[in-house]
C-alpha cells in the first residue's frame, strides 16, 4: 500500500484536557480498503484520537487530513457529512424508539421532512439482514438483548454510506457468532474501499481483522506494524511499556476465614442462583462481558440491590443489606463502576472526595474536624502519590488515574473487611493501573477480603487468586490464578450461544438507585 | 433471532393484550377515563351533557390545551418552559396596547406573536449556549415577562378594544366555537407533525440521551432552541385568543398556568426524564383535567378541595406509571 492517499491523517497531533496532556505529537493514518487497529492500555488516549477524527475535540497542535485535504472537523454532524462514522464503546440508542428509528436517527429517509417508514423499515432489515438477523425492526430497542443493541450501533455507522469508520470495541457485547459476522461484514466494506479503524482490546481480534496496527501508550505513538509482521507479544509489549506484569501475580499464601459468603442469591430475571466465597487474604475476580451482569451482582453483595431470594453471609452471620450504608455497618465497601457519576463529587475538593463516606471517623461529639481531614488527605496523597496542586483543588482537574486513586483512598478511609471494586483502573494510565494493583495487593496481604468486578480480562489475570466467570446472570465456571489468561476467561464468559436477555438496561438502571 | 422465540414463548391471550395495551398506552387509559368521567357526571347531573357545558368547558381550556403542545414538545426533549402563562399574559396585554394605539388588527397580532417568539429564543439561547438548568431560567424569564405585563398596564387590564378584534374569539362554525376548532386544527397537526416529520422525531433522541444524539449528528442546540422559540410562539398565540376572547389584555391571566400545563402533560405521558410522550397524550391530559374540575364545579365542590383533587391525580397518574414500568422490567 505504497501511493495511497490516506483516508484520514492524524499529522502530529496534541491535546490536552486542563493541564493533562492526553495526546502527545500522534501521527496516523488509514488507508483506504485498510482495517487499521488501534491499540493501547486504558488512558493511552485511544478514545481522544477517535474523538478527534470524529469532530468531539479539536486538537490543540498538528492538524487533520481527509483524502489528502486538511480539513477542520467541526461537530460529530459535520463528520458524518464528510463520510466518517462512528461506533462508541458506550451503547448510545434511544431506549423507547424503534430499531430501525435508531439506525437512522436524525437520517431518517424523509420526503419533505415526513418520515418514510416503509423505506426506513426497509432499510433497516436489509442492513441488519447482513448480520443475518431477523430482529423486528419496530421494536423498541430497550426490549433488546445487549448484544442485538451493539449490532444496532453498528448498523447506524453502516447507515450513513461512510468511508471511513471508527469501531471503538465494537464487539464487547458479541457472542463469537456475532463477532464472525461483524468481521465477514468489515471485509466486504473494506472490499469496496472503505477504512476502518478499530479499537480493541483482544489481540486475537486484532490479529485476525487488522492489517495494520498502531500502538499508543501515555498519549504517545510507540509504533506502526504491519499485523503480518509483529505478534501479540510484541504489541502488548509496547502497550504496557516493558514492563511484565505476569511477574506480580498475587501471592495466595495469606488466606484466612470466610468473610463473605452468598448462597444461592437470586434475581429472577436478573441473576440466578449466584453462590461464592470471599475469604480473608484473597483477592477474587468476578469476570463477564457486556450484559453479564457482573456489575448488578456485585450490587447485589453491596446492599444496594436486594436480591429476591438466598441468603448472604458475613463473617457466618446471615445478613439482610438493604442500603450501602448497611453494608457499610457489616464491613463492606464498595468502589463503583462509574467515576465520574457515581463515585466523586466532583465540583468538590480532593478532600472532601476522600473523607465523604468516613465521616464519622474526622466527628467528635458532632463537631467535623477538618483539621483530622486534612490529615488524612495528606496521607493518602502521599500514599498514592496523587498529582494535584493541592487538596482543595476540585477533583475534576484532577487526571483519571489521580481521580481514581482518590476513589479507592475513600473508601480504604472506611476500613473495611470486605471491597468490593468495579473496574478499578477504567481509563486510568498505566502508572496509576499499577499504584491500584499493588495497594490491593497489600491491603489483601493485610487481611482484607477484595471482590475485582472487571471486563479487562488480562487486568483479572494478573491481578487476582481465582475468577468467578458470570455470563447472562449465572456462574458459569471458576478459573484458578495458575490458569487465568485473557482469552481462557474470554471463552468462558462469552460461551458458545447466548440466550435472549430481557430489559436489562431497565434493570441495572433501578440496581442504581 | 431472539425476538422471535420470545413471542411465542408467552403470546398473550387476546383480552391479556387489550388489558396491557390500556395499561401501557397512556392515550387509551386516558380516554377510558374520560368517557368513565361523562357517564358518572351525565347520570349525576343533566347539566353535565348540556351543549352549553361542553362549550364552555372546551372554551376554557383552549389556552392550556394549545400551550401544552409547545410543553409536551420540550418535555420530549428533555427541557420544559415554566414561562408559558407569564409570556400569554404578556402577549395578550401587548396586542392590546398595540391595538389602543391604533395598530393595525393584523400587524399587532403578528407582533404578538414574535413577541412570544423571542421569548422563547431567549429560552432557548440561555438554556443551550449559555448551558442555564432549564429551572432557573425560564423561573426568570417567567418573572421577567410578568413583570413587563404589569409595568406596561400598571396593574390593570386593557379594554375597549376594537370590535372586530373580538371575531375569532367569538364566532362559531356549525355551532363550534371557531377557537375550539383552531385548537383541534393545532394538535392534530402537531400531533402528526410530532410522529412523522424527521425534525420533530429528534426530540425523542435528544430526551432520551443528549450525548447520544450529539454523536448520531443531531444539532441538539438548534433543535432545543426551535422548540423553546415555537412553545413561546404557542404561549403567545393562547394570549392573542384570550385577548380577543375576552376583548381585554389581561397582564394577570395565565397565572399558574405552567404548573396546570406541565401537571396536564404529564398526567397524558410526558415526563420530566425526557425521551417520551405525544401530543394526543398531552391534550387528553388537559381534557382530563377540565374534565374534573368541570365535574367537581357541578357537584360544588369548593375550589380548594379542586385543588387537592388535581394534586392527588397527578401523583396517582405518576405512581401509577412507576408501578407499571417496574412490573414489566
Amino acid at each position: 500500500m505504497s501511493k495511497k492517499t490516506p483516508l484520514i491523517e492524524l499529522q502530529t497531533v496534541s491535546k490536552s484536557f486542563g493541564s493533562n496532556k492526553v495526546i502527545n505529537h500522534v501521527d496516523f493514518e488509514l488507508l483506504p480498503g485498510e482495517i487499521h487497529a488501534l491499540v493501547g492500555e486504558n488512558g493511552a488516549g485511544k478514545s481522544t484520537c477517535l474523538g478527534m477524527m470524529y469532530g468531539l475535540h479539536q486538537p490543540d497542535a498538528g492538524s487533520i487530513s481527509l483524502s489528502g485535504k486538511k480539513t477542520v472537523i467541526d461537530n460529530p454532524a459535520h463528520a458524518q457529512n464528510l463520510g466518517i462514522g462512528c461506533v462508541f464503546q458506550e451503547l448510545s440508542l434511544a431506549g423507547g424508539l424503534s430499531v430501525a428509528e435508531n439506525i437512522f436517527a436524525g437520517h431518517a429517509p424523509a420526503t419533505f421532512g415526513i418520515v418514510d417508514w416503509k423505506k426506513l423499515r426497509r432499510r433497516a432489515e436489509t442492513l441488519l439482514g447482513e448480520f443475518n438477523l431477523s430482529i423486528d425492526v419496530t421494536a423498541p430497542v430497550d426490549k433488546l438483548p445487549i448484544s442485538t443493541r451493539q449490532v444496532v450501533e453498528i448498523a447506524k455507522a453502516l447507515s450513513l454510506n461512510s468511508r471511513v469508520i471508527l469501531l471503538d470495541e465494537p464487539t464487547s457485547a458479541l457472542t463469537p457468532d456475532e463477532v464472525d459476522a461483524l468481521f465477514t461484514i468489515l471485509r466486504d466494506l473494506t472490499r469496496r474501499g472503505i477504512g476502518i479503524i478499530y479499537v480493541s482490546h483482544h489481540m486475537s481480534e486484532i490479529f485476525s481483522i487488522a492489517d495494520r496496527v498502531t500502538v499508543l501508550r501515555d498519549g504517545r505513538k510507540i509504533s506502526t506494524h504491519k499485523t503480518s509482521e509483529t505478534s501479540e507479544n510484541e504489541v502488548v509489549t509496547e502497550m504496557i511499556g516493558g514492563h511484565v506484569p505476569a511477574s506480580v501475580k498475587h501471592a495466595s499464601d495469606a488466606i484466612g476465614d470466610v468473610f463473605l459468603e452468598a448462597e444461592a442469591l437470586s434475581f429472577p430475571g436478573v441473576f440466578e442462583d449466584i453462590s461464592l466465597t470471599l475469604r480473608s487474604g484473597e483477592i477474587v475476580g468476578l469476570a463477564g462481558l457486556m450484559g453479564s451482569r457482573r456489575s448488578v451482582i456485585a450490587k447485589a453483595l453491596a446492599g444496594l440491590f436486594t436480591a429476591r431470594d438466598g441468603v448472604l453471609k458475613i463473617k457466618g452471620a446471615p445478613v439482610d443489606l438493604r442500603s450501602l450504608s448497611g453494608a457499610m455497618k457489616a464491613g463492606i465497601g464498595y468502589v463503583p463502576e462509574e467515576r465520574k457519576t457515581d463515585g466523586l463529587f466532583l465540583d468538590h475538593s480532593v478532600r472532601d472526595n476522600l473523607v465523604a463516606a468516613s465521616l464519622k471517623k474526622h466527628t467528635t461529639h458532632g463537631i467535623f474536624s477538618t483539621a483530622s481531614a486534612r490529615q488524612a488527605t495528606q496521607n493518602a496523597i502521599e500514599r498514592f502519590s496523587v498529582k494535584a496542586a493541592s487538596q482543595d483543588t476540585n477533583i475534576r482537574f484532577l487526571s483519571g488515574g489521580n481521580q481514581q486513586k482518590i476513589m479507592l483512598a475513600k473508601w480504604l478511609e472506611t476500613e473495611p473487611d470486605i471491597l468490593i471494586i468495579d473496574e478499578p483502573t477504567k481509563g486510568v494510565d498505566v502508572g496509576a493501573k499499577f499504584q491500584i494493583h499493588d495497594e490491593l495487593r497489600k491491603k489483601a496481604a493485610d487481611g482484607m477480603a477484595v471482590l475485582v468486578v472487571s471486563s479487562d480480562f488480562p487486568e483479572l489475570a494478573t491481578l487476582t487468586d481465582r475468577i468467578i466467570v458470570v455470563r447472562e446472570g449465572r456462574l458459569v465456571g471458576e478459573i484458578g490464578a495458575e490458569m487465568a489468561t485473557d482469552d481462557s476467561i474470554l471463552n468462558l464468559a462469552a460461551g458458545v450461544e447466548a440466550a435472549p436477555q430481557n430489559t436489562l438496561h431497565e434493570v441495572e438502571r433501578s440496581a442504581i438507585q | 433471532m431472539s425476538l422471535q422465540t420470545l413471542d411465542k414463548q408467552d403470546a398473550p391471550s387476546l383480552m391479556s393484550k387489550v388489558i396491557s395495551a390500556c395499561l401501557h398506552t397512556r392515550e387509551i387509559t386516558l380516554l377510558l377515563m374520560i368517557l368513565g368521567i361523562v357517564v358518572v357526571m351525565s347520570f349525576v347531573t343533566p347539566y353535565f351533557l348540556s351543549a352549553s357545558n361542553f362549550r364552555a368547558v372546551a372554551v376554557g381550556m383552549t389556552p392550556t390545551a394549545i400551550i401544552v403542545i409547545g410543553m409536551a414538545i420540550l418535555l420530549a426533549s428533555g427541557g420544559f418552559d415554566l414561562s408559558v402563562g407569564s409570556v400569554m399574559a404578556l402577549s395578550s396585554t401587548v396586542v392590546a396596547l398595540l391595538l389602543l394605539a391604533g395598530v393595525p388588527i393584523p400587524v399587532a397580532v403578528v407582533l404578538g406573536l414574535v413577541l412570544g417568539a423571542v421569548a422563547g429564543l431567549a429560552n432557548g439561547i440561555l438554556i443551550t449556549v449559555i448551558g442555564i438548568n432549564p429551572l432557573v431560567a425560564t423561573l426568570g424569564t417567567m418573572s421577567i415577562a410578568r413583570g413587563i405585563a404589569l409595568v406596561l398596564t400598571e396593574g390593570f387590564s386593557v379594554s375597549s378594544l376594537p370590535p372586530a378584534f373580538g371575531y375569532i374569539g367569538k364566532a362559531s362554525l356549525f355551532g363550534i366555537p371557531l377557537l375550539v376548532i383552531l385548537t383541534l386544527s393545532l394538535i392534530v397537526l402537531f400531533d402528526l407533525a410530532v410522529r412523522h416529520t424527521r425534525f420533530f422525531r429528534q426530540i425523542y433522541f435528544i430526551g432520551a440521551n443528549e450525548k447520544a444524539a450529539m454523536l448520531s449528528g443531531i444539532a441538539v442546540n438548534r433543535v432545543r432552541i426551535i422548540a423553546y422559540i415555537l412553545t413561546g410562539t404557542l404561549a403567545a398565540l393562547a394570549g392573542v385568543l384570550l385577548a380577543s376572547r375576552l376583548m381585554s389584555g389581561t397582564p394577570t391571566a395565565g397565572n399558574a398556568l405552567e404548573l396546570q400545563v406541565l401537571a396536564a402533560a404529564v398526567i397524558g405521558g410526558a415526563s420530566l426524564r425526557g425521551g417520551e410522550g405525544t401530543i394526543l397524550g398531552a391534550f387528553l391530559g388537559v381534557v382530563f383535567v377540565a374534565l374534573i374540575n368541570n365535574a367537581m364545579t357541578m357537584l360544588a365542590v369548593s375550589i380548594y378541595w379542586q385543588m387537592i383533587v388535581i394534586g392527588a391525580v397527578l401523583v396517582c397518574a405518576v405512581a401509577l406509571d412507576m408501578l407499571v414500568r417496574r412490573q414489566s422490567a
